[in-house]
């Protein structure tokens, strides 16, 4: 039989026409009525599979279940079974079988086929079907059973998979804590053993049990490394035929890197330089090629290794002189050069700094030398800053200067003029760097003459008393960035120049401009749920101005990624989501890289822009079918494949990324984005959450991982502080806290959601209202419990923004306080004191929400704010995250006190002497926060009407270009003249107020667009 | 800088240097990680010291059915590169030929006689950059592709097989002069 895991089986040649044509037209009656004759007069109960199997294609519960039961029957009969019946009963119950139910079924009765019949061609297949079913027990007894059976056959394959299977079987929560004691002893003799035989023979052929291949002895590493010790390890790579030098002669790499990877784990640093000295060696000497062993992270290792030896300099010399050997080998591609040539600095760097080496005081030390001796090199190259970067900032600041004020002049004078504006552009890259790293500034005396400072620093660069950042040095480099910039623009030769160059300078320049001023606008990473919101305490010009510099370069390069994602992530945080949409889509954020791309849009975004989720297209519908494509098996995707190929190390990478993917917080971050969008505009949500074939295997002990990928941001930032993708989000980044708390709050909203069918009549009203009530109370106490445990983590404040920190805490005690109404009949003494605690913690947290938002909603709209020269609208519209959950907060609430009133009319009507209703002040409490919930509903209303009257009212042209520029004279009172040049700055890039215009009202029309969905949005 | 390595399905969460660039195409999973099963020492990456993927290969090594073998357009046992790549910021560094070196060291392992590719007939770049390689064009797959890369009036575009001949091919029997002028049907190519 040849199908796959849902194609219908031949049936035996054997079989009759008749039948075998009812059974291809899928005659099922027909083939029903047939093979019960059949099965009548020849007795072989091969028919009766047959029968069963129609049988179950049939649309009746009882029907459905037949093959279920036939296969319940055969487990427990301990009989050997019929292969061909096997298969059609796993066709027939293909849809009603869990995975679960498979390893206890279907899996153990293949096994015990297998052997009966180790020989058979068919076993291969019974291995195949366990592993669709990922039942690892019934696959590695299948596989050991082959393995015995083939012993002596030289098919290697099938003691590998045995081992491959073994392990896996060994790491798995399919396995007892016990066994995986067991099978992990069991995997490392295995492979002990085949190593060695391997040792210990001349020439290992193809039917020794030794290892051979490359896929045999990687398995062999790492599963040594998982479940050996370290002794052991190390002990064994010093073979002279398994260790990773040997293979390495073979071009064997990864087996290098494996081992120089362990010993780094473990500190084993004299070990990795003898590693790296004696593969580099290698390399020289042509016993392998030179891509097996010239990568920057031996050389790095390399380096690092010497810096720790007991007799550094004789290590570091050592390494400088294979550096030279390869530096002389004529072979060297231009990346390996440039390999060489950062491992030369890297070596410069693993030097012992000795004070005054350098010979004067000039600050040009061998490590400022050897930089400028790679930037001489590599200056144009696109990836010059992120090269250099990490050793400028471990610079003395005494090097610094001779950097910036020697070495590098040096270089811009002897440089063409399109070479000076690309290194022009590079030296801003590096000033604003160095106003990231703390050498360049010294600590101020907090009080100087009995005057209290208030700024900590003074910036050793400008002299300027400052705090971290210099502001002073960060206004600088905006004026002189925009100066270059326009020094490229005004030169039609430079401008000519710039297609041939490895990327266009004004990106860069723009990039520098746009960071320096969202840093000078007081833009810093929210990283804790106390955090203001994103624009409340930065400064709106100087935040609007960054956006627009970047926003206009854009317009010149539309082809450029990092600026695409930087601007997308501001317009988020302006509140232009429509706006910041158009600008994601361009990058085609499509099938396997959504994962761990589609946080940096889709994060929060139904509390951002609901309305984005009513286009002609589901927003959420490429991730979910990505996801569904996926994972639609419980065994990795292609895991078949490589089990077939016997590539042993892709089985174990294909299932760990099998496991995380199914624990992507991106995942759950697509489904419940969706969901609330879909309640948001009154949809039907098909399913519970808890239902969803992606969350079946998600608990609270689950870890959710965020897989976010920010490799495509220009991170201009200091190593030793945050990166420039914290700046730029609404709250802090996906996290296993903040997805198991949606997670749970959507089951919360589930169950208080939850309306039988209308059609749906209990046989037993009373039984199954005492069922109904068992259930409720249980989940409401699960859901209680996971909720509070994790709210009180201490990692989860750092997760959440303030405003969703609030939404989960009212979650939980909401579950609180539905179960503590739910559970106190009017008969009960009631819970006063409890019920109290809790009403009034989800007040008090409610009112602190409440007061965030009304904040900027009961303040005049039109009144100028005169510290920020902005009205609330601006602080409005760039905080509807906040009005989102205090719109889903009030629901929640309304919806909890609706289904504790619900739950008590039932009761009434089913037992009219009233014994079972619900207690009155658990009503009447749940009653008093439905009421202050509403009033708040009533109020996000009005603001959404008022903002929607806002923007449609005239002057926002000019209104946005004075908050964006200050006043219709360009300046605005008390306005230190640096800030008026850093506004000149960035009129001159952008074209003045007049090139600002088109700006203005994309922006303002992407705000209308986001009230307009919020319009849309239901309120009760 | 770079570090040159077999892939691992961890790196596809590394990828958007390379495939948020406009010239790379994104696959299903499944694409990849076929690759990745099937034939792991043809799916090498470049990576940078942050981890990021910077550049990647993909190949496969296989030959056309059976029942083929009597067809002059039968291809014996070879490697082919399905894809290849390098981020933007990496380019200009010889990432592209040093990736493609490793496949055709795997290839060599692997006993294959050639290693062949398609190529868009106008992508004069890249087919430079194979010839500087040793690669040759084996013969013209007309109208292969559904749409043509420079000229929207068009509705199809050739394809050439280049081809690279491995230690196996000892009398160079699997490549031939002027190819481009062996013109096949895209139903010959397998």
């Amino acid at each position: 039989m040849s199908y796959g895991r849902y194609g219908r089986p031949a049936l035996k040649n054997s079989v009759d026409v008749q039948l075998q044509t009812a059974f291809t037209d899928s005659n099922w009656n027909t083939v029903i009525r047939l093979a019960d004759k059949r099965f009548k007069t020849l007795k072989d109960p091969y028919y009766e599979a047959i029968r069963i199997a129609a049988e179950s294609q049939l649309d009746g519960t009882s029907e459905r279940c037949t093959a279920l039961i036939a296969i319940d029957e055969l487990v427990k009969s301990k009989a050997v079974p019929d292969y061909d019946t096997l298969e059609l009963l796993e066709w027939a119950a293909r849809d009603y079988l869990y995975d679960t139910e498979y390893a206890e079924t279907l899996g153990p009765l293949r096994a015990r086929w297998v052997k009966a019949n180790p020989k058979s061609k068919f076993a291969v297949k019974c291995l195949q079907s366990c592993l669709e079913y990922w039942d690892l027990v019934s696959a590695q007894q299948i596989a050991t059973t082959l393995d015995k059976a083939f012993a002596n056959s030289g098919d290697r394959q099938y003691m590998f998979w045995s081992i491959t299977l073994t392990y896996l079987l060994s790491v798995s929560p399919q396995c007892s804590e016990a066994s995986k004691k067991v099978y992990s002893l069991l995997v490392v003799k295995q492979l002990e053993r085949a190593a060695d035989i391997t040792e210990n023979a001349e020439k290992v052929e193809s039917k020794d049990r030794g290892l051979l291949q490359e896929e045999e002895i990687s398995l062999y590493y790492r599963v040594m490394l998982s479940h050996g010790s370290k002794e052991d390890f190390i002990s064994r790579m010093q073979s002279p035929k398994l260790g990773p030098l040997a293979q390495l002669k073979e071009g064997r790499k990864d087996l290098f890197y494996q081992a120089l990877n362990a010993y780094e784990s473990w500190g084993e640093w004299d070990r990795i330089y003898d590693l790296c000295r004696q593969a580099l060696r290698l390399g020289l000497d042509g016993m392998t090629p030179t891509f097996s062993v010239c990568d920057y992270k031996v050389w790095k290792k390399f380096a690092l290794a010497a810096s720790k030896s007991k007799d550094q300099e004789t290590a570091l010399g050592e390494v400088q002189s294979i550096l030279k050997e390869f530096i002389a080998l004529k072979t060297n591609t231009a990346m390996y050069k440039k390999n060489i040539a950062l491992a030369l600095l890297d070596t410069a760097f693993r030097q012992p700094v000795v004070p005054g080496s350098s010979g004067n005081d000039s600050g040009v030390t061998p490590r400022v030398i050897q930089i400028g001796l790679y930037l001489d090199s590599y200056f144009d190259k696109l990836s010059a800053f992120d090269d250099v970067k990490d050793f400028v900032a471990e610079l003395s600041f005494e090097e610094v200067k001779g950097l910036m004020e020697e070495v590098l002049p040096k270089m811009l004078e002897e440089s063409e003029k399109s070479s000076q504006v690309i290194l022009k552009s590079l030296i801003c890259k590096l000033r604003y760097l160095l106003t990231t790293c703390t050498q360049t500034l010294s600590h101020n005396p907090s009080v100087v003459d009995g005057q209290e400072q208030d700024k900590p620093y003074q910036c050793r660069l400008c002299s300027t008393l400052t705090s971290l950042p210099c502001e002073s040095c960060l206004r600088s480099v905006v004026t002189e960035a925009a100066q270059i910039y326009q020094q490229i623009v005004d030169d039609s030769e430079l401008l000519a120049a710039i297609p041939r160059l490895d990327k266009d300078p004004r990106i860069d320049l723009a990039l520098v401009m746009g960071n320096s001023i969202l840093k000078l606008s007081g833009l810093h990473p929210r990283t804790s749920d106390v955090a203001p919101a994103p624009l409340r305490d930065v400064n709106p010009s100087l935040f609007l101005q960054a956006v627009l510099v970047l926003d206009t370069q854009l317009k010149v390069t539309p082809s450029d990624v990092a600026l695409r994602l930087l601007l997308a992530q501001l317009y988020l945080l302006l509140g232009c989501a429509s706006y910041a949409y158009q600008i994601w889509t361009p990058l085609e954020v499509k099938r396997t890289i959504q994962d761990s791309l589609s946080p940096l849009f889709f994060d929060r975004i139904s509390s951002l822009s609901p309305g984005l989720f009513t286009g002609t297209r589901p927003l959420m519908e490429p991730l979910r079918s990505y996801y569904n494509n996926s994972l639609h098996s419980s065994c990795p995707l292609r895991i078949w494949d490589a089990f077939s190929s016997g590539s042993y190390s892709s089985i174990l990478e294909m299932t760990e990324f099998d496991s995380k993917l199914r624990r992507s917080c991106t995942l759950m971050m697509s489904i419940v984005e969706e969901r609330r969008a879909t309640r948001a505009f009154g949809g039907k949500i098909e399913c519970e959450i808890g239902d969803l074939a992606l969350t079946e295997n998600i608990d609270d002990t689950t870890t959710l991982l965020n897989k976010t990928d920010y490799g495509s941001f220009v991170n201009l930032e200091s190593p030793h502080g945050p990166p420039i993708q914290e700046f730029l989000r609404i709250g802090p980044e996906l996290s296993n806290e903040r997805a198991h708390l949606s997670f749970l709050s959507e089951q919360y909203l589930d169950l208080i959601h939850h309306k039988p069918p209308k059609d749906h009549r209990p046989y037993k009203p009373s039984e199954a209202a005492l069922k109904e009530r068992a259930y409720t109370f249980e989940t409401l106490s699960q859901l209680n419990n996971s909720l509070t445990s994790f709210i009180h983590r201490p990692t989860t404040p750092a997760a959440l923004t303030s405003p969703e920190a609030t939404y989960y805490t009212i979650i939980s005690l909401l579950s609180a306080a539905v179960l503590t109404a739910l559970s106190t009949t009017r008969a009960d003494p009631y819970p006063s004191e409890t019920m109290s605690v809790i009403t009034s913690s989800i007040r008090i947290a409610f009112t602190g929400l409440r007061a965030r938002f009304t904040s900027s909603s009961s303040s005049s709209s039109s009144s100028t704010n005169s510290t920020t020269g902005v009205d609330e609208t601006f602080y409005s519209l760039t905080d509807m995250h906040t009005l989102s959950h205090v719109r889903e907060t009030a629901l929640a609430m309304r919806h909890s006190a609706a289904f504790v009133q619900a739950w008590n009319d039932r009761e009434l009507a089913r037992d009219r002497s009233g014994k079972s209703t619900l207690h009155k002040d658990g009503l009447a409490e749940l009653k008093a926060l439905d009421a202050m919930a509403a009033k708040t509903i009533t109020e996000v209303k009005g603001h959404i009407q008022k903002l929607k009257e806002q923007l449609g009212g005239g002057g926002w042209l000019d209104k946005m270009l004075d908050w964006t520029f200050g006043g219709a004279e360009g300046t605005t009172e008390g306005e230190a003249g640096e800030t008026a040049k850093v506004r000149k700055a960035v009129e001159d890039v952008v074209g003045g107020r007049e090139g600002a215009e088109e700006w203005v009202g994309k922006v303002v029309e992407s705000w209308g667009q986001g009230v307009k969905g919020w319009g849309l949005v239901r309120m009760e | 800088m770079a570090n040159f390595r077999q892939f691992r399905p961890d790196d596809l969460n590394k990828f958007s240097k390379c495939n948020l660039d406009p010239f790379t195409e994104t696959y299903e999973l499944g694409f990849y990680l076929q690759y990745h099963a099937k034939w792991p020492s043809l799916f090498q990456v470049a990576e940078d010291q942050h981890g990021n993927i910077i550049g990647y290969i993909m190949g496969k090594l296989e030959s056309s059915p059976d029942y083929y073998k009597f067809s002059e357009h039968y291809l014996p046992w070879h490697a082919h590169i399905t894809a290849v790549t390098v981020a933007p910021e990496a380019r200009r560094l010889g990432i592209g030929k040093m990736l493609t070196e490793q496949l055709e060291a795997a290839a060599d392992a692997n006993d294959a006689w050639f290693v062949d590719l398609f190529v868009r007939s106008t992508n004069h770049k890249a087919i430079q950059f194979y010839k500087s390689m040793g690669y040759s064009i084996f013969r013209t797959v007309k109208d292969y592709y559904g749409d043509h890369s420079s000229d929207p009036t068009k509705s199809s575009e050739d394809a050439y097989d280049m081809r690279k001949p491995m230690k196996r091919d000892v009398k160079k029997e699997h490549i031939r002069e002027d190819g481009e002028k062996f013109e096949v049907d895209p139903s010959d190519v397998w």
